[in-house]
């Protein structure tokens, strides 16, 4: 069981890895807005993982992407600091007994929490990422849209992915 | 005792998010400029494989536009061809001979970063080395930075250490071509002298000084002209003559007579 979660977690994490470094990171919307889809993987971390582990996850998620991207520890740094509060963010939109186990989505949490949920973690992420992407600090207006903008545009693909994975698990169902 | 020990077991992961953050905040600001270099060298390189499967992929999409592009370069060196014919000409043309070209494809190309990279499909064993120019049939793209086996990273105009030596087409004041981050299709020329006469429309080539580009490549057009701050020289707007966001096949120029000229730069600037 638990070499299956793992080999999966790992597949999971290469995907989305390589749909970031050969796809996402290339769209540049107006300049600016780039999405980074790839915080998916941390945004399903279920709540029975320990604490270790999700840091584990998301420091190597980011480090693979930042390999490939030519940005040593920018989205190692991001990805490692979202996992932080990731736990705490479910809990905020959800409230849990000691042993329920969740995968955050919108059947589990309810749409309207995990479209908050889904909004702050994205909001939380990209404003990490773009303020250590833009050090020395200069443009605060543009580093705003930036943040903003890429926000909305990975909310965007969050959803699209969580509808096509409700969608594809009712089927299965 | 034991409880001091609970906490910190309890709170493991506290200390593990600290080591992790303080490993990635040194990666990303603990390296000067060499090693960064050096990072972004291996990653693109070791994505090379991976860079070339993809673009391999895109190409096909591109291959009418790529097309017509060769065609019309085709065109412009048969009429160079048909006025090769006085003596003077045939004489420059032979004393360029030691200029070679390697043809490259873009296999990873951006636009959008602050300080943005290309690489290219031929290294080290296909004859590129450092230093070496880098132009489409459009115009120029940027200098060989660093040569692998098989791959090389190419410092395009589109970043902030480039700085490439161009004129005004058929004058001779010069200055140093820059990029100040923002829109991808205009660039600066910086040092131009004020009393030189350039106007918008005009053409900005490169100069053939130094041995990284030959002469007269064409680099971009005027937009925009006005005096710097200190009075001495002008800023000019220059329109970049290739589109970096769409580069397909690429030049390397390859010169092997002017080594001499280098050392003597490279002396200067030292």
């Amino acid at each position: 069981m638990e070499t299956v979660s793992f080999i999966r977690r790992l597949l999971t994490l290469i995907g989305l890895a390589l749909l970031q470094v050969l796809f996402l990171n290339r769209i540049a919307l107006f300049g600016y807005v780039t999405p980074l889809f790839y915080i998916w993987m941390i945004v399903r971390f279920d709540t029975s993982m320990t604490r270790t582990g999700i840091l584990l996850w998301a420091f190597f998620l980011g480090l693979i992407i930042d390999m490939f991207s030519g940005t040593p520890g920018l989205n190692a740094a991001s990805a490692t600091l979202l996992a932080m509060f990731q736990p705490g963010i479910v809990k905020l939109f959800v409230s849990l007994d000691r042993h329920d186990v969740i995968v955050p989505g919108s059947v589990s949490m309810g749409g309207r929490q995990f479209a908050g949920y889904l909004l702050l973690i994205t909001l939380l992420h990209h404003t990490v990422y773009f303020i250590l992407r833009s050090i020395p600090l200069g443009d605060w207006t543009v580093l705003a849209l930036k943040v903003v903008f890429s926000t909305l545009l990975t909310f965007i693909f969050m959803l699209v992915a969580e509808h096509v994975s409700v969608s594809s698990g009712l089927k299965r169902s | 005792m034991r409880s001091l020990l609970d906490f910190i077991v309890r709170h493991s992961y506290i200390f593990l998010f600290i080591l992790l953050e303080t490993l990635s905040l040194v990666l990303l600001f603990g390296f000067n400029d060499r090693q960064k270099e050096a990072f972004l060298t291996s990653s693109n390189l070791m994505s090379g494989k991976l860079y070339e499967w993809r673009s391999g992929v895109g190409q096909y999409f591109g291959l009418r536009k790529e097309n017509a592009t060769l065609v019309q370069e085709n065109a412009s060196l048969r009429n160079m061809l048909y006025e090769l014919t006085d003596s003077q000409t045939v004489n420059l043309a032979r004393s360029m001979s030691s200029d070679g070209v390697i043809a490259a494809r873009v296999i990873d190309n951006s636009v959008r970063k602050d300080d943005n990279y290309i690489t290219i499909d031929k290294g080290s064993r296909d004859g590129i080395s450092k230093g070496m120019g880098v132009y489409s049939p459009q115009g120029v793209v940027g200098v060989v930075m660093v040569a692998g086996k098989r791959y090389s990273v190419v410092l395009p105009i589109l970043n902030g250490s480039t700085s490439i030596s161009c004129k005004v087409k058929d004058s001779d004041s010069f200055g140093f071509l820059e990029w100040a981050g923002g829109d991808p299709y205009v660039a600066q020329l910086r040092d131009m002298p004020y009393h030189s006469d350039v106007k918008q429309g005009d053409t900005i080539v490169t100069t053939g000084f130094s041995s990284v580009f030959p002469k007269d490549i064409p680099v971009g057009t005027v937009t925009d002209v006005e005096h710097s701050s200190n009075g001495y020289t002008l800023n000019i707007q220059v329109n970049l003559a290739v589109n970096m966001a769409d580069l397909g096949w690429v030049y390397v120029h390859s010169n092997t007579r002017d080594e001499e000229i280098d050392e003597l730069y490279e002396q200067m600037l030292k």
